[in-house]
């Protein structure tokens, strides 16, 4: 990162008075010399984790970062969508973690095994164990499969995906899609929020018809929605059904899918009961395990973990920091609000390491864009503020989602996509 | 941070040999943020975390790869206009309206000031790219 003006005037200071230091301040230049590296632990390295490590090392090149993560590279939900309608390879979706080596970020090829907040260590599956001052968790959603009678059969014979963490599930989706005939039905669920990208069963069924309209045009999608409506970007989904597939997606509202038969293939809610070809049920879920390893998963429910908004440290465990899909909050839980909560708490931790007061106004900006077909989609965007006294993220007015989407916004979704990868890696 | 408040202090001590471009360019001690005091430090984070809030979809530093305009390097005068353009929606936007209306008139100076020194790197960005 290029340094503002006064940043360069300080280090240019800096340097000229080391010789003089010993002189000046003989104590304070002991103490210095005799002063660690603090150690930073953040795992998981998702839009979250990358970022965060990535501005700890920019913003601070003396904090010693360690990211861990047990996948070799990215694989990037946004997008991920785009594979189903035949727009993008699964290759497309993995981006490489080599960049972050420029910055200095000491990279670990592992799984989080145990947490010991009072130690303060972090303990690997390939038996290593890491020190941190402070702990950084972001590793996105567990999905409680559980909550759906059935499910971990499907999921075991293949017959249920949720596709809602890109990687082999997002394969075999398109594969049964691919596999299925036409004239089919394919089931889409998604659980009520709070939970991962709110608008990603909508883009997702719009995917899926685009490629059913190039492919399989008497197919049909039912939408299986434990919303009472379209909980995201409603009026442009809507629209873009009725215009880009008409007949082609229903949506059934306040439908919650509570159990799955994988034998019959028949997915069912409490007031309905739909017999599909392939069946995509997105469950409801909660904070990753690792949250619960260190204690931060401290909700009522258990289920996400409450954190102090201008720090993202956890409300239940000291120097353990939460961010991106696992946190309590009014955010949405997309990849854009991941990257920035990483940047908010890298600065945050910078700040705290080096004995200064964190900001205590944190400001975020969210953006997220939808596709509805191979050459449109549609932006929603907001900022949003901390309220220190309400001790949420107040939108600011003005914010909210366009209601088309078009060619324009559709290049800027592309653009979105390089600036992301290229800001979140390196 | 104990390091630089240490030569911070010893640079005070030692005020002569830093020149006077230190000196003209002494950074205040106290700043605003929403009508709150705070020290200096904090309007420095607050000012460059929310900058690189901006950098997903503009590109890290400010630079860009793709049909988003870049930042880095832009003049501060034309940034702030082009916000107060963007807010009262006489300049066309997709999500700059939203994104301006968001934001303060002391946002809007603060962060041109910021994006008006970033340099644009262009190995840094073909890096980016890949």
């Amino acid at each position: 990162m290029n340094m503002p003006r006064r940043d360069f005037l300080k280090v240019s200071a800096a340097g000229l008075s080391t010789g003089l230091a010993g002189l000046a301040m003989p104590k304070v230049a002991h103490a210095t010399a005799a002063r660690a590296a603090p150690k930073v632990v953040v795992v998981g390295a998702g839009y979250g984790g990358a970022t965060c490590a990535k501005y700890l090392r920019v913003w601070d090149p003396s904090i010693e970062v360690t990211l861990i993560d047990p996948s070799p590279h990215m694989v990037s939900c946004p997008m991920s969508n785009w594979v189903l309608a035949g727009l993008r390879e699964m290759s497309d979706l993995n981006k490489s973690y080599a960049p972050l080596a420029r910055y200095g970020v000491k990279q670990v090829q592992d799984s989080v095994v145990g947490i010991d907040a009072a130690k303060r260590t972090v303990r690997t599956q390939g038996g290593k164990t890491y020190a941190y001052d402070r702990l950084v968790l972001a590793p996105g959603v567990e999905f409680m499969t559980g909550s759906v009678e059935g499910y971990d059969a499907a999921a075991k014979a293949e017959k249920v995906t949720h596709a809602f963490k890109a990687g082999p599930e997002t394969a075999l989706l398109r594969r049964q899609l691919q596999a299925m005939p036409d004239g089919g039905v394919v089931v889409i669920a998604s659980p009520p929020p709070p939970g991962r990208c709110v608008s990603g069963p909508y883009e997702r069924a719009c995917m899926v018809a685009h490629y059913f309209k190039q492919h399989k045009p008497r197919s049909k999608i039912i939408m299986l929605d434990g919303h009472f409506q379209i909980v995201s970007k409603g009026p442009m989904f809507q629209k873009a059904f009725n215009k880009f597939y008409p007949g082609m997606i229903e949506h059934r509202p306040s439908n919650m899918v509570t159990s799955i038969d994988h034998r019959t293939m028949t997915v069912s809610s409490d007031w309905d009961s739909v017999k599909a070809d392939v069946i995509n049920v997105v469950p409801a879920q909660r904070a990753g395990k690792v949250c619960e390893m260190a204690g931060a998963r401290c909700d009522s429910a258990k289920r996400w973990c409450p954190v102090d908004f201008a720090s993202y440290e956890s409300k239940g465990v000291p120097n353990v920091h939460v961010i991106g899909d696992s946190v309590l909050s009014n955010m949405p839980k997309s990849a854009h609000v991941s990257n920035n909560q990483g940047k908010i708490a890298a600065a945050a931790i910078v700040e705290l390491l080096n004995g200064r007061q964190p900001d205590p106004l944190p400001v975020i900006g969210s953006t997220s864009y939808s596709a509805t077909s191979d050459h449109t989609s549609g932006p929603i965007a907001v900022v949003m503020r901390y309220d220190p006294g309400e001790e949420v993220y107040v939108r600011q007015p003005g914010g909210g989602a366009d209601e088309d989407s078009d060619e324009l916004n559709f290049q800027y979704n592309l653009a979105w996509f390089d600036n992301m990868w290229a800001d979140t890696l390196g | 941070m104990i390091r630089k408040h240490a030569l911070a202090i010893a640079c005070c001590a030692v005020a002569p040999f830093c020149g006077n471009a230190l000196a003209a360019d002494t950074p205040p001690q106290t700043c605003l943020i929403a009508g709150w005091e705070n020290p200096a430090s904090i309007c420095e984070t607050h000012n460059r975390t929310l900058a690189s809030t901006c950098f997903n979809c503009h590109g890290p530093n400010g630079v860009s790869n793709s049909a988003i305009p870049g930042l880095a390097g832009q003049d501060k005068a034309y940034i702030v206009e082009a916000m107060k353009a963007f807010r009262k929606g006489e300049r066309e936007s997709t999500v700059m309206k939203k994104y301006a209306l968001g934001y303060t008139d002391a946002e809007y100076e603060a962060l041109a000031a910021l994006f008006a020194t970033m340099q644009i790197n262009l190995a840094d960005a073909k890096e980016g790219q890949k």
